[in-house]
Formats: structure tokens, C-alpha cells, sequence
């Protein structure tokens, strides 16, 4: 086969994953909104997962948020001051480091450590036949495994953004003080007239949108798991692999409609 | 004969097969309340006295925060029957009981642990292969299964 062929079968490869998860995505978001899925079985799930989630990985998430946070806001206010743009330093924390940097970190984590957990446990789930003895009675593996779980990474990616958000903002506080010398009333000042409504709205649906998708993708690709325990590995590698594109993918999009959006506001 | 059978009773099928395995990062409790807190919207704490209470008359309450990785071909067996039995007005089917206990006298166990919870389900039958008769007590076994 010549490049072109390659290349147009790779398209259309890609083109039919894509075509496959976003209809994935639509059967479950159909599911989602049913109330009738939210049984108390599902949200025992739901409350375990939210717990695995982001619980049990707080004091690991919020040191790296302390320390990554320190280290980003106390370079870039450095370089502004230097820059002679110190004026911006407020819109410099709402915009990118609220806005952009807390949503792109806490996925990031939780891809690592939940979403790789999650595309094994569906894989192993598939192989040991767990999803088929699921349906030998009656219960619905999307309703009872993957709703909640993707319930929980919307969930999980909003609180610890948030979160990053805020050690981020206390951070910069500090390096508020010893760079700009500036009061505790002086900075929450400044974050309170750089604050606006767009960039915390822009913030929550680009967390609401990473979570759905970087919890759906794994979960997806365990699903392709054959009856074989090597074709877990494979899963596994194919689903996290997808992952990352996405987050990238989310996070063009997302600069994109901010931009435009911008533009026209 | 045995999917035709399934799908005649529909959802009022409790199946203990081999091939139905228990889910594995539930421990026991968790495998066995499943089923009427998924059906019955029923919350676990609710059930669990209930679960202990069964598992109290196999003298197996020991078991009920163990993974099925760890139990025994007969513990394992019988947290398949309570399962199955927790379906609703439940028709437990047996599939080849010998593939999961091992031992040709545990046909006796099988009819015990089925005496046990004799209320918990309407009607049980047992499918296996012919050439097993003998270890069902050769001629005198019912010979429909049930």
C-alpha cells in the first residue's frame, strides 16, 4: 500500500474510534440523566469512587499542588515584575493559573492514578467474565460500573481544580509579599477585581468535560479486552494512550472557544 | 436446553455456574447484597443482618468480608447460591454443580445447602451432563433435574 493508502486508512481508523466513543459517550450520557440509574447499589459505587478518587489521594495531591503552585506563580510574578507588568499579576493567576493550569495538573494526576486503575479493572473485569455475571442478573454494567465512575472523575476533576486552585492562590500570596511587598488586603484585592465570572465558568466546564472523558476513554478500551489475559496490557496501553490525546484535545478545544468567546464578548 | 430454560424464566433466574464468576473486588457481603440493592433499591445495611444471618447457618460468618479469591470450592459454591437466591422470587439453576465442588460426595452438600434456604427461592433445578448420573444416586436422582 503507497502513503496515501496508509495515511488514509489511518484516517479513517481514527476517524472510527472517534465515531465509536462519542456514541459510547451519548449511550451513556443517556443513562446518566436517568434517575431511575441512581439505586442504591450505584450510589454506594458512586460514594467509593469519589473516596478513591479524591480522598485517598489528598495529602499527595496537595503537597504537589504547594509545591508546583510555589513554583509557577513565584517564576512568573519574578518574570513580570521584571517585565514591568506587575499590574497584570492578578489576571495572571485567575486566568492561566486558576483557569489553565489547576484543570491541565489534576487531570493529569488523576490519569496517572485512577484512570490507568479503572481501564484494568474493566479490562480484568472482562476477562474473568465479572461483566457478563453482571448480566446474568440483570444488572446493567454501564448503569452499575461506568456511570458512576465517570459521575465521580466530572466530580473528582471540578473539587481537586478547585483545590489546586486554592493552594495556587495561597502560593501567590506569598509571593505576593516578598516579590510585589503587597498587603493580604492589597492581593485579595487584586484576585477579587481579576476574578471574573467567564474565567470560573470556563474553568468548571472545562473540568466537567476532562472528567467525563478521561474516565470514559479507559473504560472504552477495557471493554475491548478479549477473553485473553495478554489483551489486558494491550487495553490498557491503548486506552491511556487515548487519554492523553484527549486531554490535549480538551484543552485546544477549550482555548479555542475562550478565545472566540472573547473575541466576540 | 439450559439458555431456552433461562430465557423462558427471565429475570427470575438465579444462576450458580462456573462460568458465573463472583465479582471480584466485592468481598462476600458485597457479592450477595448486590443483587437486592441493585433490584430492590434497598441500602446494603439494610440486607447485610439479613446476608450474616444465612451465612451463620452454612457456619460461615468468618467468610463475609473475604474475596472470592481466597474461599474454598464449597465456600464459594454456597456464596453462589445466596446470590442466586436473592433474586426475587428466584428459580436457582445449578450448572454442572461438580465443576465447581470437585468431590463426588458433594452432592449431598449440594441438597443440603439447598435445604438450608429452602425460603429463599421457589424452585431449584441442577442441569449436568448424563454420563453424571451416578453422582447423583444413579437411578434414584429425578431425572428432570428438579
Amino acid at each position: 500500500m503507497d502513503f496515501v493508502g496508509r495515511l488514509g486508512l489511518s484516517a479513517i481508523r481514527a476517524a472510527r474510534t472517534l465515531s465509536d466513543t462519542l456514541s459510547f459517550a451519548f449511550q451513556i450520557l443517556v443513562k446518566m440523566i436517568d434517575r431511575e440509574t441512581y439505586n442504591s447499589a450505584v450510589r454506594l459505587v458512586l460514594f467509593r469512587q469519589v473516596y478513591f478518587t479524591a480522598v485517598q489521594i489528598l495529602p499527595m495531591f496537595l503537597s504537589i499542588a504547594v509545591i508546583f503552585g510555589a513554583v509557577v506563580v513565584g517564576i512568573s510574578a519574578q518574570y513580570m515584575k521584571d517585565l514591568g507588568l506587575s499590574e497584570f499579576f492578578g489576571q495572571m493567576l485567575m486566568g492561566f493559573v486558576v483557569t489553565e493550569i489547576s484543570p491541565f495538573f489534576t487531570v493529569l494526576l488523576i490519569a496517572l492514578r485512577s484512570c490507568s486503575a479503572i481501564n484494568t479493572e474493566i479490562a480484568v473485569m472482562k476477562v474473568s467474565k465479572e461483566l457478563r455475571a453482571l448480566e446474568a442478573f440483570h444488572i446493567d454494567p454501564a448503569r452499575y460500573l461506568f456511570v458512576p465512575r465517570i459521575v465521580n472523575g466530572m466530580v473528582s476533576v471540578t473539587l481537586l481544580s478547585s483545590l489546586f486552585a486554592v493552594a495556587v492562590l495561597i502560593s501567590g500570596w506569598l509571593f505576593s509579599r516578598i516579590i510585589f511587598s503587597m498587603s493580604l488586603d492589597e492581593y485579595a484585592t487584586l484576585l477579587i477585581a481579576s476574578a471574573k465570572f467567564g474565567y470560573i465558568f470556563a474553568m468548571f466546564c472545562k473540568c466537567v468535560a476532562l472528567g467525563f472523558f478521561i474516565v470514559l476513554i479507559p473504560i472504552r478500551f477495557g471493554l475491548s479486552a478479549t477473553n485473553e489475559l495478554t489483551s489486558i496490557p494491550i487495553a490498557v496501553l491503548n486506552g491511556m494512550v487515548r487519554v492523553f490525546i484527549a486531554i490535549v484535545l480538551i484543552e485546544v478545544l477549550s482555548l479555542i472557544v475562550t478565545s472566540l468567546l472573547g473575541k466576540l464578548i | 436446553m439450559q439458555d431456552a430454560f433461562v430465557r423462558e424464566h427471565g429475570g427470575r433466574v438465579g444462576i450458580v455456574s462456573q462460568d458465573i464468576p463472583l465479582i471480584s473486588n466485592l468481598d462476600v457481603l458485597g457479592n450477595i447484597t448486590l443483587i437486592r440493592e441493585y433490584h430492590g433499591n434497598l441500602p446494603r445495611e439494610a440486607i447485610e443482618d439479613l446476608i450474616r444471618d444465612l451465612l451463620r447457618r452454612f457456619d460461615l460468618a468468618a467468610i463475609a468480608h473475604k474475596r472470592s479469591a481466597v474461599l474454598s470450592g464449597r465456600e464459594r459454591f454456597v456464596v453462589k447460591l445466596l446470590r442466586a437466591a436473592m433474586v426475587m422470587d428466584a428459580v436457582v439453576v445449578i450448572d454442572r454443580p461438580f465443576r465447581l465442588l470437585h468431590d463426588p460426595k458433594d452432592y449431598g452438600f449440594v441438597l443440603t445447602s439447598l435445604k438450608k434456604i429452602d425460603e429463599w427461592y421457589k424452585e431449584c433445578h441442577i442441569f449436568d451432563y448424563q454420563w453424571n448420573e451416578e453422582r447423583y444416586g444413579g437411578a434414584d436422582a429425578p431425572q428432570d433435574g428438579t
